[in-house]
């Protein structure tokens, strides 16, 4: 299949190295990306979706129409940009005034949408597209005897009928089933289903808070679950629990568990080069990669 | 204390046009969940809510809390009364922008100038090192799309309002 790979910001500025571990791993399981000529910001909740419709709607409906352009359907890792994608598909698609108010304000610059592009995020084609038989058969480096734990991206479970393709979407397992498939145990722990907390104005308003809210997850991780790393699969969750934890170590106590990506992981047991698909990070992830 | 009497009954006409936020019956299913609800001060969305549903103009205005929302939507899935809070949350800050300029997203601006809030072009030595083609095809690479990208932005209302704002950016 064929997808337009929809990168956001934070991926090909900050983590260019998830963008390779994509790019490298998806063909390899039968999924072709096409990049898109002139994509702009999703547009990130605190931007336009904040200031007003009319510009929400003119942004996300440029994004919509590259990839309707090409008759393909979206690729997203981000959660946020996965699900501003998806509402801003869902207002064109399904509100006649505000499909109206969108194509009037594309048609001066000669574009056009319906909104029949998908939004599709990586988790949900790894796993109801290619599936977890196929990824467990594409790995020669199975992650055997290394425990995880997995953090779901809130954006892809919650509105579940806007964004979810997980069920129950309060109970999800693809994540697990996912990295169950390349052979690490997964280990359950309480705070499993608690949000990063690194989206939006929280961190930047209230750091001394959100680190608390992150310091709650890792200690339980760390007393409940033998996790040798953490698999997340959204950019703000990657960046934030990495980054995190080197804050929270300058407190008491040591918080030090590698974060990967799982396209990031999924590439290491593939074979691909570690140096290309996992170098950037600020918690060291030596103590997995030199398995690889 | 709140005076009702010089409250705007109409307020949330003007907010968030929804039936449905009368429903809300204080439950506070959105608060318990939320993890700005931990922040200081804390998103009380329970609280706006109110404010907007008694007309409360003058504190919805000055009230920083919407901003620190992590836009998760559990409020909005596990809200019982289905009021949307997340959406209520959003609608907040659009009614801010709307009538305080000083509320529009800085970030906005950044967007109108090369279409993202990172500088994603400038990312090319580490790209090459990584294997990756150096250039991406992000708009910044098309000066023409990314000038039709900026005249369709200045026909939307609250740009076009406020477009000295975006003047030689
Ligand atoms: S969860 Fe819904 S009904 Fe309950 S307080 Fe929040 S908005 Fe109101
Ligand atoms: S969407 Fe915002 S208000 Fe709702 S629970 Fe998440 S952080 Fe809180």
């Amino acid at each position: 299949m064929e997808l337009g790979l929809f990168l956001g910001c934070n991926t090909p500025a900050i983590r260019p190295d998830v963008e390779r571990a994509i790019r490298l791993t998806m063909p390899k399981l039968g999924v072709d990306l096409i990049d898109l000529e002139g994509y702009v910001c999703c547009p990130a909740f605190g931007t336009f979706p904040s200031t007003d419709e009319d510009s929400h709607l003119a942004v996300s409906g440029w994004n919509l129409s590259l990839a309707e352009q090409k008759g393909l359907d979206l690729l997203v890792e981000c959660g946020s940009c996965y699900s501003s994608l998806r509402v801003g598909r869902e207002l064109i698609l399904h509100d006649e005034k505000k499909r109206a108010r969108v194509n009037e304000l594309l048609q001066p610059v000669g574009r056009t949408v319906e909104g029949k592009s998908k939004v599709r995020h990586i988790t949900d084609v790894l796993y109801n597209d290619v599936g977890v038989e196929k990824i467990s058969k594409s790995i020669d480096k199975p992650l055997d005897g290394l425990h995880a734990v997995v953090q779901y991206p809130c954006h892809t479970l919650f509105p579940s009928e806007l964004v979810g393709f997980d069920s129950p979407p309060a109970r999800p397992r693809i994540m697990r089933e996912l990295v169950e498939a390349l052979g690490a145990k997964v280990d359950s722990f309480s705070r499993e289903y608690q949000c990063c907390g690194g989206a939006g104005g929280f961190h930047g308003t209230s750091a001394a808070e959100a680190r608390g809210f992150a310091q709650t997850k890792f200690d339980a991780i760390k007393s409940e679950t033998q996790a040798d790393f953490m698999v997340v699969s959204c950019i703000t969750c990657l960046m934030f629990l990495d980054n995190v934890q080197k804050e929270l170590s300058e407190g008491n106590g040591k918080y030090d568990i590698p974060v990967f990506d799982y396209n990031q992981i999924l590439a290491l047991c593939m074979g691909f080069d570690p140096k290309q698909v996992a170098p950037i990070c600020t918690v060291s992830r030596d103590r997995i990669l030199e398995r690889f | 204390m709140t005076d009702l009497a010089t409250a705007n009954k109409n307020l949330w006409r003007d907010v968030f046009d929804s039936e449905d936020l009368r429903y809300c019956f204080n439950c506070s299913t959105c608060v318990s969940g939320c993890p700005a609800s931990n922040a200081n001060p804390p998103l009380l969305i329970r609280n706006l809510a109110r404010m907007v549903i008694l007309g409360l103009e003058d504190e919805l205005l000055e009230q920083d809390t919407p901003w620190t929302c992590v836009t998760c939507s559990r409020c909005e899935e596990f809200c019982p009364m289905n009021v949307k809070p997340f959406e209520l949350c959003l609608a907040i800050r659009k009614w801010q922008s709307r009538n305080d300029e000083t509320r529009i997203p800085p970030s906005i601006v950044e967007i109108y100038s090369r279409g993202y809030t990172q500088a994603v072009e400038r990312n090319t030595e580490q790209r090459k090192a990584l294997g990756l083609p150096e250039k991406l095809s992000a708009i910044s690479e098309y000066p023409e799309l990314l000038e039709k990208f900026r005249k369709m932005l200045m026909q939307t209302q609250v740009i076009s309002k406020n477009a000295y704002m975006f003047e030689g950016v």
